[in-house]
């Protein structure tokens, strides 16, 4: 072969979206270019440093293709940050989001947030929800709750509806919720398998047709190591990148919620799903996030409607 | 050069640097930085790397359970913990053969309950038995091999600092490896115990006894070591029960032996100020291992050793038992040379993969922590066996009219039962698991 | 001079170690507060106690300071470990001026990670709108670096001194032997 990419990220190889969506990339890659190009894949942070660091990495060519979590970086992707917001959603699926998401991208982020890097695919994962060891039904519910929340916004959120929200990694969350650290976590069905989390909760709040919130990740790639590639190799890269790709990721994404999700009705747990008067409660409840974020942003307003049409849009 | 060969001559690079003394640390770094150079072909890659890599390490909320064990168990020395627990001991065992002894090595199990380092334990408790040992007619080099081994139970015993090293690395429960470390430790006590039995009897002349203490000064005795107790029980089972997380329980630990060394009324501002500076000079120590090992690794991992490594060894059809004895070996005589935490940090990324995807009928946790506390107890032998053993020299340098190569010829009886000990452990891996 | 760079050193490890003590103390009135929430809203009828909001953000801020101030204390009174076995049969003046050579290496490694150090600090600061911050407490991560990296200049202060001082004792070899 001629050029070789390595690819670094910080879940174990044997997870769902080293093993559905990046090694898939990678392999499409790989047959596309007949061999020419290689990608060496290093998971669990094999190359070194933190997660919060994958971007940097990306970016001075410590490695030549990441994929991260852009909220571990708060405040450096603004943008990203919209399609987090709570019930930014609405009935869009995962999909959808990330379909809006990439042109939200392409319009505001690949010159701005994302101008250091050759962009490969943005998506968001399926709807996070509440798993607790008591049901959460009201957001009364919540009080004095000691919870992991995943993001930025969620953990305003859940402070503000009267949660007690925990800051840690994600590998620390089944230790610390069998020893009672915290209570209950927020995320996604896809990771709870991983995290034996059925096992260790025996309540889930879904909020129906609606998403409570979802994480932006980056699958970006070193400008360099792009621009250095022949034009038929970047061409490859190309077909394989871009808005059908980070929507086959999205949709890839929601689908592995389904077997964890199972699992936990296997376990016999407790699955509330909550009544669209519910619902509204806590999208009452949760307003004043969104408005913050708003407040705190230039054109903010703007650029939630525009995110909003572009996620009604694409749901459709 | 490929890549891979690059990887494989850093090892001999590497272990020649150490061997012409260079700081363990420095000699990772330097492999490490030169192997990302040599491999990428650009400065770059280490120099981005070093941008966040000091930083990050350094700030890291897993590895700051190491400083504050080291105070915890500065702390602990200063307020009498040490001496407290050797007389309670020396009463109850003093008067047998060999007693003393034992009630050293005693002493030091209980004070690796509140302490997570072998160095700090072997030194603390050098201080207070090494002369009791002598006064009560020990020789010099049976004397100074009891405490360098008994030094060992600092780390066997949790809290310790390797084994949340090696729960770093390996993602594993620290809570778990904590627990499974109890029973394992114990033994360990008790195999140095029969070793000091045996030894007596052999060299009648090399140990000494004391006239029997009375009971009633048994049991005030074994009053004062209370806080011993108490801290180990809110240490470790407050991180067993769930009540913290472990950097939580360390700083729990911490504080709560400065405070039983405030109200001791020893904690004098100069000893809290020496106690911080030895807590910084070990501290610094540690870490600037683990941020070449960390350099190196990447480089490593960069270069697909670990990799090629676990194919290697798949491909030649090596039964796991095989596989699991030639690591254990490969420790064994490394640690005759290598300190116990470099080792821990080299190797552990490239074996742990390996031993994972070997089958020894137990599920992945349970093998990866079966593994952990088989890899504790062998590098930890690494502190007592000549030439470089850590603990023997700073036992050594307590009593420098005492030969080294007596220290080294008595220290192989401990050897022996720490072999015995992993070889059981080894073969029944429901000892190590059964309390978890 | 010399007494200029123990006292830097030995001020540089009683900051970290009084920073040391700060982060146990936060932490533990963080569990206490945790441990405690419930009692107190039963108590007083209010969440008066609670986790220290941004605890571990905290610790670890602290912690990186700490440690690169911990550095030299550390290289002064020659702590960091060796392996000395192999070399002690040489002739003195043979180990002073390996000791020599590693001192200067190592302070070429210290100033190193110092310049890199720097560099990360620098790619913190504010970059037009946006600035990277903590998740809870949302302070710009480049103030915790910064500390570090004040720490850092005198670890290769330090550094500096201590080569300098090894290969002025090899060049001027041992006063006993003449060597
Ligand atoms: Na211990
Ligand atoms: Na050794």
């Amino acid at each position: 072969q001629e050029v070789t990419l390595r690819m670094h990220q910080f879940l174990p190889a044997q997870a769902n979206v080293p093993t559905n969506i990046l090694d898939v990339w990678a392999d499409r890659v790989e047959e596309d270019s007949g061999g020419r190009i290689e990608v060496q894949r290093f998971p669990a942070m094999q190359l070194g440093g933190t997660p919060p660091e994958l971007y940097d990495q990306a970016v001075d060519g410590t490695a030549d293709v990441i994929w991260t979590v852009a909220g571990y970086t708060p405040g450096r992707f603004p943008t990203a940050e919209i399609f987090e917001l709570p019930f930014i959603a609405g009935e869009a699926d995962a999909e959808a989001m990330s379909r809006a998401y990439w042109t939200m991208g392409e319009r505001h982020m690949f010159d701005g947030e994302l101008s250091d890097v050759h962009p490969l695919g943005l998506w968001v994962h399926g709807p996070g929800l509440i798993h607790a060891d008591r049901p959460i039904e009201a957001v009364s519910d919540l009080e004095g709750l000691k919870l992991r929340a995943p993001t930025r916004t969620t953990t305003t959120l859940f402070e503000n509806l009267g949660a007690a929200p925990v800051g840690m990694p994600v590998p620390q969350v089944p230790e610390a919720l069998s020893r009672g650290v915290i209570e209950g976590a927020v995320i996604p069905w896809e990771v709870t398998g991983a995290l034996r989390l059925p096992e260790l909760v025996g309540n889930h709040t879904e909020f129906g047709d609606q998403t409570l919130y979802t994480t932006a990740f980056l699958f970006v790639m070193n400008e360099d190591a792009y621009e250095a590639l022949p034009e038929d190799l970047q061409a490859v890269i190309d077909e394989n990148s871009g808005l059908e790709f980070s929507a086959f990721a999205g949709a890839q994404m929601a689908e592995d919620d389904g077997p964890a999700r199972q699992a936990a009705v296997d376990a016999g747990n407790n699955i509330v799903t909550l009544t669209p008067e519910q619902v509204a409660e806590w999208q009452a409840a949760a307003q004043p996030v969104t408005d913050a974020w708003i407040e705190g942003n230039a054109d903010g307003r703007a650029l939630v409607d525009e995110a909003r049409a572009l996620i009604e849009e694409n749901a459709m | 050069m490929s890549d891979l060969a690059l990887g494989f001559w850093s090892f001999p690079v590497l272990l020649l640097m150490i061997f012409l003394r260079a700081p363990i640390g420095l000699a990772m770094l330097l492999c490490g930085t030169i192997g990302l150079w040599l491999a990428t072909g650009s400065p770059a890659m280490f120099l981005n790397r070093l941008k966040t890599e000091g930083y990050t390490t350094f700030a890291s909320t897993s590895y700051s359970i190491i400083p504050m064990f080291l105070l915890m168990g500065q702390f602990a020395a200063l307020s009498g913990m040490s001496g407290a627990l050797f007389r309670a001991a020396e009463s109850w065992l003093g008067h047998r053969r060999g007693g003393v002894a034992m009630a050293a090595v005693g002493a030091c199990a209980g004070f690796g309950a509140i302490c997570g380092s072998s160095l700090a334990t072997a030194a603390t408790m050098g201080k207070v038995a090494l002369p009791e040992l002598r006064r009560a007619g020990y020789e010099g080099g049976f004397s100074q091999a009891v405490l360098a081994a008994g030094g060992t139970l600092g780390i066997l015993i949790p809290p310790s600092v390797i084994l949340v090293i090696y729960a770093i690395l390996t993602e594993q429960n620290i809570a778990l490896l904590f627990t499974a470390a109890i029973v394992p430790g114990i033994l360990a006590a008790l195999g140095y115990m029969a070793a000091i039995a045996l030894y007596a009897r052999r060299h009648p002349e090399r140990a000494g006894t004391m006239p029997p203490a009375p009971m009633a000064e048994r049991w005030a005795a074994m009053a004062r070591v209370w806080p011993v107790v108490l801290v180990f029980a809110l240490v470790v089972g407050g991180i067993w029960r769930g009540w913290f997380t472990p950097t939580e329980g360390a700083a729990v630990g911490a504080a709560g032996t400065g405070l039983i060394a405030l109200v001791s009324g020893r904690l004098t501002w100069r000893l809290l100020g020496e106690a911080l500076v030895a807590t910084a000079v070990s501290t610094a120590m540690i870490y600037f291992i683990i941020l070449g090992a960390g350099i190196y690794n990447g480089f490593l991992a960069l270069s697909q050793v670990p990799q090629e490594l676990a194919a290697w060894v798949g491909a030649q059809g090596l039964g796991p038992w095989v596989v699991l004895a030639l690591i254990l070996l490969f420790y064994l005589v490394f640690g005759c040379l290598m300190d116990s935490l470099s080792m821990i940090l080299l190797t552990i990324p490239i074996f742990f993969p390996l031993v994972q995807s070997l089958d020894f009928g137990l599920t992945p946790d349970q093998t990866a922590i079966w593994f952990g506390i088989l890899v504790l107890i062998v590098v930890e032998v690494g502190l007592i066996t000549p030439p470089v053993g850590m603990n023997l020299f700073v036992i050594n340098a307590m009593d420098r009219a005492t030969p080294m190569t007596r220290t080294y010829g008595a220290v192989l009886w401990f050897v022996g039962t720490d072999i015995a000990r992993v070889a059981i452990l080894a073969a029944f891996p429901a000892i190590t698991l059964f309390l978890i | 001079m010399r007494r200029a760079v123990e006292g830097l050193a030995l001020a540089l490890a009683l900051a970290g170690g009084a920073v040391l003590l700060a982060l146990i103390a936060l932490v533990v009135s963080s569990v206490a507060g945790r441990e405690l929430a419930e009692a107190s809203r039963t108590l007083f009828g209010a969440r008066v106690l609670g986790q220290v909001p941004g605890d571990y953000e905290l610790l670890e801020a602290g912690a990186a300071f700490a440690i690169f101030a911990f550095l030299p204390i550390c290289q002064l009174r020659g702590g960091h470990a060796t392996v000395d076995v192999f070399t002690s049969r040489l002739p003195p003046a043979a180990q002073r001026w390996l000791a020599a050579f590693w001192e200067v290496t190592l302070a070429g490694a210290i100033v190193l990670i110092t310049w890199r150090l720097w560099e990360g600090t620098a790619g913190k600061l504010p970059r037009g709108a946006w600035v990277e911050t903590t998740f809870i407490l949302q302070f710009p991560v480049w103030w915790a670096y910064a500390a570090a990296f004040a720490a850092a200049c005198g670890a290769s202060l330090v550094a500096l001194w201590c080569a300098g001082a090894r290969v002025a004792d090899a060049a001027a070899g041992d006063p006993a032997t003449g060597s």
